[in-house]
């Protein structure tokens, strides 16, 4: 290829490139004409992106939260969570009834169809339970009291278990499937590679009509829905490469809704035009959390044994700024913890008696009385015992990190050295299920981590500091008589007042003995363009809660629509122009490449510079 | 001799993909059990965890597990994503287009407009032109490909809304027409691609442009010269066919560094290509996924090496001498 060979070339490629744009004006448009926020009918949509989305829609193998947030418009529970506090609510089931002993709920299905038309009937219910209970990776544990269900008739289902279960009314987190669909796949793919039909069969007020994993989740209007007529048309989630470009779009106005927005950009997206943020709590915690586990359970731990002392424990309680860390780990945006359970759980939450205000005086005096003595700023001592620990944090999370240093700061104002230890998931997953000879040997003396639980039944996260499930789901390998006792008698206990003041003693147990500090209940951080979403009324819980119940229910959906004169924002328009006038640019280059390269085939050569 | 020289090559790029695939598995294996992960699923039990590592294959040794690897590879079975439990081939081919498509933009553009710019800087050396389009090449050349991406997203996406700032299709609209669809497709192209031009131009330029500086400095361009031909013809007919050579080589070379800027300009603009996918499977620990863009990627660099050093024996006698 020679010099105006390639000018012509390159001359020939702009001239293409300009040509293609100038055809494509008048089409591009027409596209954004009729696309738009609002699809080719004039559709409305409500567009929701984010950074992660669900890899399958198959509730026997997906992993992720994000599922969730489908399954649960997709799908109603047999009971769901009332969108006003999250207790239990009809779902499939439209009333419900407990046997004296506290061991057989019978269940009323109401009459309705499934998305297809087919009838929704206790068989569903029944196979879903049984099924999907038994066998989906996120589902099992719910049922495990459970001994026989029954389905007499179409509209009844009895539900008989070992031993009373309030988990059975409100806390069975089983998405009721349609079983004229899912019964007819061998329970072999459904727990391997199944991925299901689309329209997916559901009951909620949209379901998923088009799934590409990477892209796009849409979800249309469900024409059988009889709990109320949703005002969009579509709800589309959006997926994006990352966080930033999800937040980038929701300024741009390509989204309409974020629903996990980033603590570091929460607020400088609230201050945005059009942009409202919404900070509400959630079932999640974020712990600095002890090795506990008694010298006969875990007789091969490795650990400094102070960490097992109370006194230590109290001390470092009452060192910690736990509003501070808020606001500097995470920029104010979580919600500070007292106690272990968090404060979400309405239904049963109650301040614990004691939440160890910050108050270092306090801590030193805890441990000059104890005898931990200390040489002007130094580590303090008892019989040669120094209270120095480790202090591991995940390294995929920067805030917990900050949190880390923090505490090793304030901890070193009271003499009790800190050292921060930032580790990979697994290296943390492996120090805390370390095992020796059959016996749990956790190798650390504290981290910091967190928890979920579920959106209304507590017994998940109360189950966390049993001695049971020591060797299982405790990290902190806690282990109390009376505790343990308490917590299978509140499982059984369906009286929502009765069972709160049992689960008010179990917190405070759990405070009386420090066996977590619990440095923050973490927010569900939300942000929605109000120049598009009208009528955000917060709910689950009621107030308080988040735009779209997400995850726990799909209420909300019912009662926002799009704000007035909001279809017609597209990010699009007026591209037409702008593409006009490049193609133009474009051909006014190419134009003057290729008369240059003809003129200059006439012209003196260009000056050489002699050798050097 | 030839067919010698070439068999060579071939088997040279043949056992370097076999070192590829070895090495595949052992590199993603230090991530560590992606199992680990699991344990910490709530309400998993032991014998839950158990199934899942037997359905992943991870119950066996490693000996086993890499038996079970090499076996599938060959066959031409990539395995399946742990995440989405779908073959990992399909995932690739659903995401190949994208990248070919930004790739291939990206590269045609970046290969011809800086070699251009490297024959006029070159025939100008030393001239307002050549520092202007110098400095140019070497800044973008210097700067990281998402630092790019982010800079043309914050001018154009939303200092000047006149382009999308992700994505490679408007989401959840449906066309009228393909030709609707490619529009609003080549629409979102514009930004990654120029952050894909701009990433590689600095190296065609530069390459080129040094490349044209020696050779007309060259005693037969002299001698040409002196034989009284137009000086755009001498720099036509025999500057710049003779300064082409590196440019293949550089092509292929370039290849590798294109694949890294893929993910991450994949990344920055949600382009959902091989790139996305790879990142995403490093948050997700999918190994199957990452062993399988990783093969394709060295794949694709192995080939166009190979593909360079079969072009060089036809553009430079030299070679075949040798």
């Amino acid at each position: 290829m020679d010099l105006t060979g390639m000018k012509k070339l390159v001359g020939a490629t702009f001239a293409l490139l300009a040509l293609m744009l100038a055809f494509a004006v008048p089409a591009m448009a027409e596209a954004t004409g009729e696309s738009g926020a609002s699809g080719d009918s004039g559709e409305d949509i409500l567009r929701i992106g984010w950074a992660q989305d669900p890899q399958t829609l198959n509730p026997f193998i997906g992993l992720d939260e994000e599922s969730y947030t489908v399954w649960a418009i997709n799908w109603d529970l047999l009971v769901n969570f009332s969108e006003k506090d999250l207790s239990p609510s009809p779902g499939i089931a439209e009333s419900w009834e407990v046997s004296d002993d506290r061991k057989t709920v019978t269940f009323k299905i109401a009459e309705r169809n499934w998305s297809d038309g087919v009838p929704v009937t206790s068989k569903d219910v029944k196979w879903s339970l049984e099924t999907l209970g038994g066998e989906g990776e996120l589902f099992t544990s719910y049922t495990n009291n459970v001994t026989s269900i029954t389905t007499p008739d179409d509209e009844t289902v009895v539900v008989k278990t070992s031993r009373p279960d309030a988990r059975i009314v409100g806390g069975l987190f089983i998405y009721i499937l349609p079983e004229h669909i899912w019964g007819k796949v061998p329970l072999e793919e459904l727990t391997s590679t199944y991925q299901p039909d689309l329209p997916l069969v559901g009951s909620g007020p949209y379901i998923v009509t088009e799934f590409e994993r990477d892209r796009i989740i849409r979800m249309e209007q469900n024409p059988e829905f009889i709990g109320g007529s949703p005002s969009f048309d579509q709800v589309q989630f959006v997926k994006y490469g990352t966080q930033d470009a999800v937040e980038r779009a929701l300024d741009l106005g390509e989204i309409d809704s974020v629903i996990e927005v980033q603590a570091s950009t929460f607020e400088s997206l609230g201050n945005k035009e059009n942009i409202e943020t919404v900070k509400s709590p959630s079932p999640s915690f974020t712990q600095l959390a002890f090795n506990l586990c008694p010298e006969k359970l875990c007789p091969d731990a490795n650990r400094n044994p102070a960490i097992q002392d109370l006194d230590v424990r109290k001390a470092i309680v009452y060192s910690i700024d736990r509003g501070r860390i808020n606001e500097i780990a995470n920029r104010g945006t979580s919600f500070v913890a007292n106690g272990f359970l968090p404060s979400f759980y309405e239904s049963f939450y109650e301040e614990p008696e004691e939440i160890y205000a910050f108050d270092p005086e306090k801590a030193n005096q805890i441990l000059d009385d104890a005898g931990w003595t200390r040489e002007g700023d130094g580590v303090r001592t008892k019989d040669g015992e120094e209270l120095s620990f480790n202090l591991y944090v995940r390294s995929e999370s920067s805030g917990n990190i900050q949190a880390a240093k923090l505490i090793s700061e304030m901890t070193k104002e009271v003499g009790i050295d800190y050292s921060v230890e930032v580790v990979s998931v697994d290296k943390l997953t492996d120090l805390t299920i370390r095992s020796k000879d059959g016996k749990p040997a956790p190798d650390f003396d504290s981290f910091i981590w967190g928890w979920g639980g579920d959106p209304y039944d507590p017994s998940f996260l109360l189950s966390l500091m049993t001695t049971d499930e020591i060797g299982g789901s405790s990290d902190s390998f806690f282990s109390d008589e009376e505790y343990d006792k308490l917590f299978v008698e509140q499982a059984g206990v369906f009286d929502i007042e009765q069972r709160k003041e049992l689960v008010s003693r179990m917190n405070n147990i759990l405070q009386e003995q420090v066996a977590y500090v619990v440095l923050s209940e973490d927010p569900n951080l939300q942000a929605y363009r109000t120049d598009r979403i009208a009528n955000v009324a917060p709910a689950c819980p009621e107030k308080t809660g988040d735009i779209i119940c997400e995850q726990a229910g799909y209420a909300p959906l019912l009662t926002i629509e799009p704000a007035s004169g909001s279809s017609s924002s597209d990010s699009g328009g007026g591209s037409g122009a702008i593409i006009a006038i490049i193609a133009v640019v474009l051909i006014a280059g190419a134009a003057i490449i290729i008369i240059r390269g003809r003129r200059r085939r006439d012209s003196e050569p260009v000056e050489m510079e002699e050798e050097e | 001799m030839s067919g010698r020289w070439l068999a060579g090559k071939v088997a040279a790029a043949v056992l370097t993909l076999l070192f590829v695939i070895l090495f595949n598995f052992f590199l993603f294996r230090v991530m560590g059990d992606p199992t680990t992960q699991l344990a910490r699923l709530p309400r998993a039990t032991p014998e839950e965890i158990e199934k899942l590592q037997a359905q992943y294959g991870l119950d066996k040794p490693l000996v086993g597990q890499f038996a079970d690897y090499v076996g599938d590879t060959a066959r031409g079975d990539l395995g399946t994503s742990q995440r989405s439990r779908r073959p990992v081939w399909d995932e690739i081919v659903d995401a190949m287009p994208w990248t070919l498509l930004l790739v291939g933009t990206g590269t045609v553009i970046a290969t011809l407009l800086g070699s251009w710019m490297g024959v006029i800087a070159a025939t100008r050396r030393g001239q307002k032109s050549d520092h202007g389009l110098l400095g140019f090449s070497l800044f973008t050349y210097a700067s990281p490909e998402y630092w790019i991406g982010i800079i043309l997203i914050l001018v154009f996406a939303v200092w000047i809304p006149i382009l999308p700032s992700g994505l490679q299709v408007t989401p959840g609209v449906e066309f009228s027409s393909f030709f609707a669809e490619a529009v609003d497709v080549a629409e979102h192209l514009i930004l990654p691609a120029t952050a894909m031009t701009l990433m590689l131009l600095g190296q065609y330029f530069l390459i080129m442009r040094s490349s044209m500086v020696d050779v007309l400095t060259e005693d037969f361009i002299t001698v040409k010269r002196a034989t009284g031909q137009r000086w755009d013809r001498v720099v036509r007919k025999h500057a710049v066919p003779n300064a082409l050579l590196p440019l293949v080589t550089l092509s292929a070379i370039q290849f590798g560094a294109v694949v890294g800027g893929a993910i991450t300009i994949e990344t920055v603009f949600s382009w959902p290509g091989l790139g996305e996918l790879s990142f995403q499977a490093i948050n997700d620990k999918d190994f199957p996924v990452l062993q399988g863009t990783f093969l394709i990627f060295s794949f694709a660099v192995i080939l166009a090496n190979l593909a360079a050093d079969i072009l060089y024996f036809y553009l430079d006698p030299r070679v075949k001498a040798s």
